[in-house]
Parts: structure tokens; sequence; C-alpha cells
């Protein structure tokens, strides 16, 4: 793309999208030149700031006319450099002014525009006594329609699992501004091919998401909070895995290593009890079997060599949860370099997978505290190291790889819920080699090429 | 040499130097309220500082009543210039006596029930006059910390030749300067520092005292946050509010260490519009309690909430706390001698240490420390002014400290365009509470503003 189309863009654009939503100065452009991994820095050559669907589809279409990557973007929190661009000369496309959300209730779901937050729909649907599940830690700032994007999951995915589970419908922008909408905001619809799911987890590569309809769900009666603290992390790894297998589905089933606790002890000043392994079950359930249940979680906990506590007092459930809570402070705290790992495994392989994971810890002799949502088989191992030191940097590197090499061998997967972006770019293609057949890329790009023939949307992303 | 700040900055920050205060009202119409009521001081060591912004913070807000109805005609820069024009004709004071001096009584009346109330609770106090120098605490809010250093040096040889060891004043942004600011920026400093309610609340509780208003009174509480998140202060103020008969005291949802802003911290002289919606967002909040006064402890949040209710076209009256008191003064009860344990919140993650002001000092710390900022963005969530400014993110807090970043890292990016973004911070500090990797973001912001203004500085024999 050359300088003439972006000039011959932002004129055409300068007269469908109003001025004040266009922005071009060095400083508007750095400030968006990153996301939350931090590791990929590249400003657009033009900001602009959608407040409607119409300067959506003014973008997409004057932008494919003129042969101009986009780069959609909401909060700005994807781990892997979704929205930074791959490219130079692109336009970043901030949907965050586009943050209308209405629940109908009657009709069990809720609209949310793409710039709308995770945290602000769920807040919406709580008025009524339901809730939104997914909840990935940045929902405070992450947005609908970046977490579509990202197919974004989190602490309660142990049971309600990740954004693409809870899409009724959705519209979506395509290149050269025309609107398509996907799916029907009703509990039942089929037709097939499933285009929904085309969309959760493309990363802004195929259009831009505008608008979605969302299940919602009926707030717990009744949480209780189970603990359970082990001497082995195998042991812990076999709990949740034994958890699963006989039939509990916890709202949230968190796991956290010795490494983390130390972490958290260490850098935010706590006096949490240190042990190998950590696990936490929030179990949900009608107020009359609650308790009833949490105890044969205890029991399946003790079974496998923990020690168990359980509350339902707020401030013993916030006081057992201290360490989670602050284990990505304490981590981002205590190293300023990090490299953030998001690997799932089968239930069946989490023991073998933690065992690796330490195997590598001890191999490279950096820090790597695992903490996650060992649940649904996601691992989060951090792998810390100082940036200025070089020789970290590439052990941190190759750590990295490793890590994600035994999702691979394990049957697991590179990525549970941060995605591919930039950061996974090649452990990806080692996966897709590895067990998705030799069409899959080819297959991909077909439809690539179909729905976005000029390639501007978000290029330079995943293997697109 | 060519600056970078502009107009309006550099007009605060000349007559805070030369004149005292920062509208350059000067050191007759600053002392005119003490007179008849306080004896020259110090006393016993003890000063009561009225300082730079309180005395005269009615003309403060008469001109920023008149910048509203100016605004699209001129700009607060045009503004700026004027002023000094106006000193050369001899017609400044008097032009803004005329205007604004009955608003100022407002203001000169808190400092009066405050040395009275002082003075009623046995505290041994004295007034400087027009030897009281001004603390300078502005040239630290707008980043000129060289001229700051001077000027605190300055201060405190003044303080010292005077006999001054404690200082009692009822303006926390003052009391924070003394407290916190003068130790980092001045050898061997050493007067106390307090603010009015800290010593209010040790009196009362020592003497036991209760009060009686003498009629009931719904009232809520705006903590400043200069007095809760900055210095801690805020079991005192509800200590004293009990025992106040006829009081109830009805708390806002923004209340203590996590309160909301009121739209000052500078911004209302660089950027007044945005202050105003700030301060729109407060007073709306303050609203919803239903109560028939509102109290606060800053001069600077004063002007604001009275501005803001005003704006709304509610009559809810805004005082000192000071002036309640001064009232409920005229019952008094005198019990036993009581010790609560008022709690002195530290909410801040720890000051970066610059070793210098030198552009090489200051950039290695800014880069080392901005680095660790993970841009997970928590900070804008809470952030005043990126809600005021849309959520543009150069002008929210993860924004602003990238811009930082980008400025020490050598990004194309321009000091003036930088310090602009940097402006539009109220230094609440509610970004450094949220901050997972402990940034003390606003300490950055006030170095980053230094940062700017230093390396923006282009010597006269470039400019050609």
């Amino acid at each position: 793309m050359s300088d003439e189309n972006l000039r011959r863009f932002l004129s055409e654009l300068s007269r469908k999208v109003d001025k004040s939503k266009i922005f071009t100065e060095p400083e508007e452009l750095y400030s968006y030149s990153l996301d939350a991994s931090t590791e990929f820095k590249q400003p657009p050559a033009v900001v602009v700031r959608a407040g409607s669907e119409e300067d959506v589809r003014a973008v997409l279409e004057l932008a494919d006319r003129n042969r101009v990557p986009v780069v959609p973007r909401g909060g700005g929190t994807s781990l892997t450099g979704g929205p930074v661009p791959a490219v130079p000369n692109a336009i970043l496309l901030d949907l965050t002014p586009m943050n209308r959300i209405e629940v109908n209730v009657d009709d069990g779901y809720a609209m949310a525009e793409a710039g709308a937050t995770v945290l602000e729909v769920d807040k919406a649907c709580r008025q009524y006594g339901f809730f939104f599940p997914p909840d990935p830690a940045s929902s405070r700032i992450a947005t609908i329609g970046g977490a579509i994007a990202e197919n974004a999951g989190g602490l309660r995915g142990a049971k309600f699992g990740v954004m693409k589970n809870w899409i009724l419908a959705m519209e979506v922008i395509l290149p050269g501004g025309r609107r398509v909408r996907i799916g029907e905001p009703v509990y039942k619809w089929r037709w097939g091919p499933d285009l929904i799911s085309l969309f959760v987890g493309s990363e802004g590569t195929l259009g831009v998401i505008t608008k979605a309809w969302l299940k919602i769900y009926p707030l717990p009666e009744k949480v209780v909070r189970v603990l359970g603290v082990f001497d082995r992390i195998e042991e812990a790894g076999k709990a949740i895995a034994q958890i699963r297998r006989r039939g509990y589905v916890p709202m949230i089933l968190e796991l956290l290593d010795r490494e983390t606790i130390e972490i958290v002890n260490e850098s935010l000043g706590y006096n949490i009890e240190v042990a190998e392994a950590m696990v936490i079950a929030d179990v949900d359930a009608p107020r009359e079997s609650v308790w009833r249940i949490a105890g044969e979680v205890e029991n399946v906990m003790r079974e496998c060599g923990g020690r168990t506590s359980a509350s339902d007092d707020p401030v013993e459930m916030e006081r057992l949860y201290m360490a989670r809570q602050g284990a990505y402070a304490a981590v981002t705290r205590a190293y300023p370099g990090v490299l953030l790992e998001d690997i799932t495994v089968p239930l069946s392989k989490l023991s073998t997978a933690l065992k690796e994971l330490d195997d590598i810890r001890k191999e490279y002799g950096l820090r790597m505290p695992v903490f996650g949502h060992a649940g649904d088989g996601n691992l989060h191992p951090n792998i810390c190291f100082d940036p200025r030191d070089e020789e970290q940097l590439r052990k941190a590197r190759e750590m990295f790889l490793k890590t994600g090499e035994i999702a691979i061998r394990l049957g697991g997967a590179i990525s549970g819920e941060h995605g591919i972006g930039l950061a996974k770019k090649e452990l990806f293609l080692e996966e897709i080699k590895a067990v998705r057949g030799e069409g899959y890329v080819e297959m991909v790009r077909m439809i690539k090429q179909m729905i976005d023939p000029n390639g501007i949307m978000n290029p330079g992303k995943i293997f697109l | 040499m060519t600056d970078v700040i502009p107009e309006v900055v550099r007009f605060a920050a000349e007559n805070t130097k030369e004149v005292g205060d920062v509208l350059g009202i000067g050191t007759d119409k600053r002392t005119r309220w003490a007179r008849g009521i306080v004896e020259r001081g110090p006393v016993d060591g003890t000063i009561f500082y009225a300082g730079e912004m309180y005395p005269v913070m009615g003309y403060s807000e008469g001109a920023f009543r008149m910048l509203k109805r100016v605004e699209g005609l001129m700009s607060i820069n045009d503004l700026a210039k004027i002023g000094p024009i106006m000193r050369a004709l001899g017609i400044y004071t008097v032009s803004i006596n005329a205007l604004w001096g009955s608003i100022n009584r407002k203001y000169e009346r808190a400092l009066q029930d405050a040395v009275n109330v002082l003075k009623a609770l046995g505290v041994s106090l004295g007034y400087l006059f027009e030897d009281e120098p001004p603390s300078g605490v502005a040239l630290h809010t707008y980043g000129l910390l060289r001229e700051f250093k001077e000027h605190a040096d300055w201060v405190h040889r003044r303080l010292r030749g005077l006999g001054v060891k404690k200082i009692i004043t009822l303006d926390p942004i003052v009391a924070t300067a003394f407290r916190l600011y003068y130790p980092e920026f001045v050898r061997d400093w050493s007067i106390e520092s307090h603010h009015f309610v800290e010593v209010v609340a040790d009196r009362m509780a020592e003497l036991g005292l209760r009060l009686n208003l003498g009629r009931k009174l719904r009232v809520t509480y705006h903590d400043p946050c200069y007095l809760a998140r900055t210095l801690g202060v805020v079991d005192e103020v509800r200590f004293i509010l009990s025992r106040v008969e006829g009081v109830e005291l009805i708390e806002p949802a923004r209340r203590g260490v996590l309160t909301g802003c009121s739209g000052d911290g500078g911004l209302e002289l660089t950027q007044p519009p945005v202050a105003r919606k700030v301060a729109l967002d407060r007073v709306e909040e303050l609203s919803k309690t239903g109560a028939e006064l509102v109290l606060t402890s800053c001069p600077a949040c004063m002007l604001m909430l009275r501005t803001g209710f005003e704006s709304i076209g509610q009559s809810v009256d805004v005082w000192d706390l000071a002036s309640l008191l001064a009232e409920a003064m005229n019952n008094v009860e005198r019990g036993e001698s009581i010790s609560p344990s008022f709690r002195r919140y530290n909410v801040f993650p720890k000051s970066p240490h610059f070793r210098s002001l030198s552009l090489r000092d200051l950039s290695e710390v800014l880069k080392v420390e901005t680095d660790r900022c993970k841009k997970c963005g928590f900070c804008n969530v809470e952030c005043p002014t990126s809600k005021a400014m849309d959520r543009l993110e150069s002008r929210s807090s993860r924004g602003r400290v990238t811009l930082i970043n980008s400025l020490v890292s050598g990004d194309p990016v321009r000091p003036r365009e930088v310090l602009d973004r940097l402006y539009t911070c109220v230094l609440c500090g509610r970004c450094s509470q949220e901050c997972p990797a402990g940034l003390h973001v606003q300490e950055l912001i006030v170095y980053g503003r230094a940062y700017s203004i230093y390396s923006g500085r282009i010597p006269e024999e470039l400019l050609d």
C-alpha cells in the first residue's frame, strides 16, 4: 500500500466520517501502539474512533477500495498482539465509543455493541438477577467485540466455557462495508454452516463485529468456596481431574503452584501458607444442596492428598481467594518481563503437564509461576525474566516455545483463551503441522480470500 | 529560550513565584482574612498556614465562571496573555477585586472559622501575614520541578528564619506539599505539617468533646483526593462528624480512599471544560445522597463543587468542614478523654526515586518505570478524565503512561503535544490504586511533565 492510497482514503473518509473522530497526530497514534502483551509495538497511520455502524461501514468500504489495512480494536487488552498493527500504514478502528447495552430478560439475552465492556454487560444483567458468565481477567476494560474476536474465556470457564458458547447472533461489517447479520436472538435456530463460529476467534481478520446478542444466565442461588492445599502438584492436578470426572462442575476451579504463592507473598507482603499447590473451587448450587456438594468436592480433594477448608462467608471467601486474586499483580510487580503462556491440555493429562512444566523450569532456571483455570485444562505459566538481560530473554523465549510443545504433545491446544495474534504464530503452525492435517491452512486461507479478497483485515495475524 | 508550556501555566507559575498566588492577586488581599482574627506568629513555633489558594480562591472561582461564558470566543491561553497587560496598566488587582471580591468572602470565612475552631480547642498558633511564603505547590503540579526545588529551598530558609517548627493548614494540597514533596526536594527539611482535620480530631478526642449544632442537618462529605488518598486521612473526618449532635452524615457512593475527583488538580486552569465535566459527574453523585449541605476540606474542591452544583441548577451549599465546626462550637460539652485509632491509609505504591532533575536522570527512571506498565488498562476504568474525554486513549491514564514511555524512548512524539496530554490529568491518584504493576502513576505524570518541559526547551540560537 502506498502513501497515495492512504491519502486518498483519508480524503474520502473525511467526507463520510466526522473529522472529530479521525486522528493522525503522532501522539494519538503512539498511544494506540501497544496492547497488553507489551511485546509488539507499531503505531497505526490513522486512528478512527467509530461512533456508529455507519462509521465502521465507511471505513471498511473506503479501506477496501484503497487497499488500506484495517486493525479493529476494543479495550486493547489482548495478550498476543491482536490489536497491534503488524504492518505500517494501518488504520486502527477504535470501537470503544460504540458501547450501548440493552438487556431483554423476557427473551433471555443482552444486546451489546462491540465497544461495551464485558463487565458492564455483566453488571447490566445483574440488575435483573442474571449475569453474563464469560469473565476474562480484563473484563473491566475488555470489550464484547474484542472478547468475541479473541474467543476469550475466564475463571468461570470451568463451568460456562468461553465466548463462543454465549453468542446467539451478531452483526458484522465485511470488507467493502457490507453488513451481515449472523444467527438470531433466540435460543434455537439452525442453518449451516455455523458462521458465528467462523467469526469467533478470527481476531479481526475477516470483518468487524459491531454488535452481538448474548445469552444470559440466572445468578447462582448460593456459592461455597472450597480451598485445597497440596504437598505435591501432581496431586492437585489429579484432584481437579477427579472432581470433573465424578461429575462435579464448580463455577470456578483454579490452580496455583508454589512459586505463585511465594511471589504473591514476596511481592504483596502477604503471609499465605506456602504449599506445593493450591486448588480453589467455587461450588454453586441451590441453597439446600450447596454444602453437601461442597463437602463432596472437599472429599475428592482429601482423597487426592489435599487439606481442605470451605466457607460461604464473604470475608473468609475473599481470604481463601487472596493468592489467586493477587497472582497477576504480584508477578507483574516482581518482574518487568513476563511471557504469559496459555496452554490447554486434556484433564487426564493435567498432572503430566504440570510435571513437565516443572522440568522446564528446572532446566532453564528462570522462575515460572503457574496458575490458571485448570478446571477446563487451561494453564497460565508466567515466564519471568529481566528484559535487559539478553540471555534471560533468550531462555524465556525458548521456554515459551517448549511450553507450547507440551500442549501439542499431550493432545491439547497452544492457546486456551488468549489467541494467536503475533505472539503465537510460530507455535500455531507447529500445532497445525502436528494435528490438523495438511489441508487446514489452505482451507482457512480460502475462506479468508473469499471474505476479504484484498486482504485488508488485520493482516499478519494468525497465519493470514 | 522557547518553552513548550502553555501560556496559562506560565502565567500561573510566574504569579506563584513573583506575587505569591496563581492568579497574582497579591499579599494585601491574601492576608486580609486574618486581620483581627489571629496574632502575628509563630506562637510556640506553630503557624496557621493559609497558603496561596484558600485566601484568594474566590477570585479563581470568579475567573472559572467567566471562562465558561467566554468559551468559544477566547481560549484560556488567550486570557492568560491579558493578565500581565492589565497588571502593567495598574488595573489588574482592582478589576479582579471589583468583579469577584464578594465571592472570595466565602473562602476567607472558611479560614477565619478554621482559626477560631483551633483557638477554641486550645491550639496555640500564629500567622505570618505578609511574611508567609507561598508553598509553590502549583510549580510542582505543573511539572516545573527545577523551579519548585529552587523555590522550596527559599521557603525552607525563610520559615526556619522565622522560627517555624510546625505548620497547620486547611489546604490538603499544601499539607501534601510540605509533608511529601518538601522532604524529597529540600535537604534537612524538618518542619512538621498537619492538616486542620488531623489536629481537630486529635484535640476533640483528647478533650472528649461533643459539639451541638443546635439544628438537624443532613450532610454529605466529599473526601478531597489529597487528604484521603495522598495523606490517608479519612477516619478523622468521620470521628469529628460523629461528635457533632444534629448532623446526619450520608456518605456518597465513592468515598474515603476511593473518593471521586471533583475536577481540580490544576485541570481547572489547563482544561476548564474537562474539569467541568469531571465536576458534573461528582456533584450528580453527591446530589443522590439527598444531603442539604455538602462538606469538604479543600479550597479547589470547594470551587469545583460550588460551580458544579450551579451548573446542574441545584442550590446545594458547599462548606468547608471548618465552617460547620465553627457553628457547632457555640455549644460544647466536655467529657472523658478518648483514644480512637485513626488509621493512616497508605494506598499508593512506592514512589520512584529520581537522583536528579537532569534530563538523563529523568528519562532513565521514567523509562524503567513506564516499561513496567503492562497496558492492562485497569487504570483507565476509574480515571475521571478518561471518562470525561470519551475514553480517548491519549487522554486516559494508560495512554499518558504510554506517551511518557514514547517520549523517553525516542519515538517521534513531540514534547509540547505530550505535555498537552499530560496536562489532562487531575493527579487524583485513582490510577495508582488500580495498577497491578504497582506504578505510582500520578508521580510519573508529574515527572513526565517535567521531562516534557525541559526536553522541549529550545535555546534561541537553535531556533533559526
